[in-house]
């Protein structure tokens, strides 16, 4: 047989090799197998990922910091070098804010008493944990933070988790005193929606882009760009009035920007409702009776609401019954 | 100490993957081809050991921290193993633009595979624009990522450089 020309065959190649050889097929078959477990979400590959998120947890902690810190001066950088137009944009802003905090008042005022008229049921308080994004465990497929709030803190899989300015995501995963955050564009994320003044349902959906697709809308709805995006509530597992972004894009391609930056997070908080269809999401079997009631901070309960909320999910708890862990 | 160097450079390259560095969302299969390259780099300097096992068991710990499908990095660490091994095999040319070459026909085909693997596993066309932008950017990056790893193991790039690559003096 004629030896064939390229560099990578011209020289001797080494004889067959057998625990080499086998070894590395029995890499190889490792990977696949993996593979395949990790599809169909296998129980054992959940909880050894918990594990080693768990025990890396405070060396990524550690890792985050130079990166963070730089990514904080980079910002303060910034603007410092617009910070005359920040001034003036901030004045500006401050006017029109004073004009709202004073309507605020008047529609809060009114609200109050068409609320005793009708004699409702106050809303339950929403309480929150405010935590740190330790790693930005974002890949090709996957756009997830870890915070490093867990189990310990009162965390269950299914909360919702904001920042100042939105919807981020809802935790995933839970370890004891690690959480991985599923972020609202994750290919995997389905959040359903209301849109604009007339609260059309609708369906954002994470295609792993920076804005969501809004699928599910009713025929012949009518949207506008610029409309706010807010949860419905209706999946059970997040509460009703979160904001989410505004819509983006035209007619039959409408899409979502979400409010909250997502590709640089750094403290969110995560919000313990308690939903009945948590049971689905995350046990108590699995919370191992540590369910955020359950691990509530023993500390003086202060009154909190959440940031991100729409007043509908963000009413005003009264100050007992108000708990927030920060870290 | 010496023969831990590879493993422990690219467990440094795999922490920092998870780093929030507040990349946009483009970039996020950059930082993960560089722990492939560093793979395939070790495997590719003459003298240097990473067994395919560790390579196993870097990838398996990117894929953790990820959140991503178990395994994925893992395969494409040992692919990279694989292949690094066998253009190691090309030292006697000592062409540093071999090796580029080498790597930039490599990582377009692993962009492929790993797109379709990623598809397949998704049930879902996954978009294509992050793993091309991060393989083009990981081609940019090779001599940079080789020569930094010829540094560390060598405390110097010249001698190291000129008895290793013929082409670089």
């Amino acid at each position: 047989m004629r030896e064939r020309g390229s560099p990578l065959f011209r020289r001797h190649r080494p004889s067959w090799n057998a625990p080499v050889e086998l070894l590395s097929f029995g890499l190889y078959f490792l990977c696949a197998v993996l593979l395949v477990l990790s599809r169909i979400g296998h129980g054992a590959i959940n909880e050894a990922r918990n594990g080693l998120v768990d025990l890396s947890g405070p060396m990524l902690e550690l890792a985050s910091v130079p990166a963070i810190e730089a990514r904080r001066a980079m910002d303060r950088a910034k603007l410092y070098m617009a910070a005359f137009d920040e001034v003036d944009r901030l004045k500006k802003e401050n006017e029109e804010l004073r004009q709202w905090e004073w309507r605020t008042k008047l529609l809060e005022r009114k609200v109050a008493q068409l609320r005793s008229l009708l004699n409702a049921v106050e809303e339950p308080a929403l309480v929150y944990a405010t935590g740190r994004v330790i790693a930005d465990a974002r890949g090709p497929f996957v756009r997830s933070a870890l915070i490093n709030l867990g189990r310990k803190d009162g965390l269950r899989v299914g909360y919702a988790v904001i920042n100042g300015d939105g919807l981020v995501g809802r935790t995933v995963d839970a370890g004891g005193s690690v959480a991985r955050v599923l972020l609202l564009n994750d290919l995997n994320s389905r959040i359903p929606v209301l849109v604009g003044p007339a609260g059309v349902r609708g369906l954002a959906s994470g295609d792993n882009s920076a804005e969501l697709q809004l699928d599910f809308l009713p025929a012949g709805a009518t949207l506008y760009a610029g409309d706010e995006v807010y949860t419905s509530g209706s999946d059970g597992v997040l509460p009703r009035g979160l904001r989410v972004g505004v819509v983006t894009g035209s007619a039959g391609a409408y899409r979502v920007r979400p409010y909250a930056e997502l590709n640089s997070l750094d403290a969110v908080s995560v919000l313990f409702f308690d939903a009945p269809a948590l049971a689905r999401t995350d046990p108590p079997a699995a919370a191992d009776g540590m369910g955020a009631l359950s691990a509530a901070p023993a500390q003086e309960p202060k009154a909190a609401t959440a940031s991100a909320g729409l007043p509908i999910a963000a009413v005003a708890p009264p100050a007992g019954e108000q708990a927030q862990a920060e870290r | 100490m010496t023969s831990l160097l590879p493993a422990l450079s690219v467990l440094f390259a795999v922490v920092a993957t998870a780093v929030p560095w507040g990349l946009p969302a483009d970039a996020t299969f950059i930082l993960p081809l560089v722990v492939v390259m560093m793979v395939f780099c070790w495997r590719t300097i003459p003298g240097a050991a990473l067994h395919p096992a560790g390579a196993v068991g870097l990838g398996l710990l990117a894929d953790l921290m990820s959140g991503g499908p178990l395994g994925y990095w893992a395969l494409m660490c040992l692919i990279a193993a694989t292949v690094g091994r066998r253009a190691g095999s090309l030292k006697e040319s000592r062409q540093v633009g071999l090796y580029w070459l080498i790597w930039t026909v490599f990582v377009s085909l692993l962009g492929v595979l790993g797109w379709l693997l990623a598809s397949l596993y998704y049930f879902r066309w996954i978009d294509w624009w992050p793993i091309a932008f991060g393989a083009a950017a990981s081609v940019a990056l090779f001599p940079i990522v080789l020569y930094g790893l010829l540094w560390v193991r060598h405390g110097r790039i010249g001698h190291a450089r000129d008895t290793i690559f013929r082409g670089a003096s």
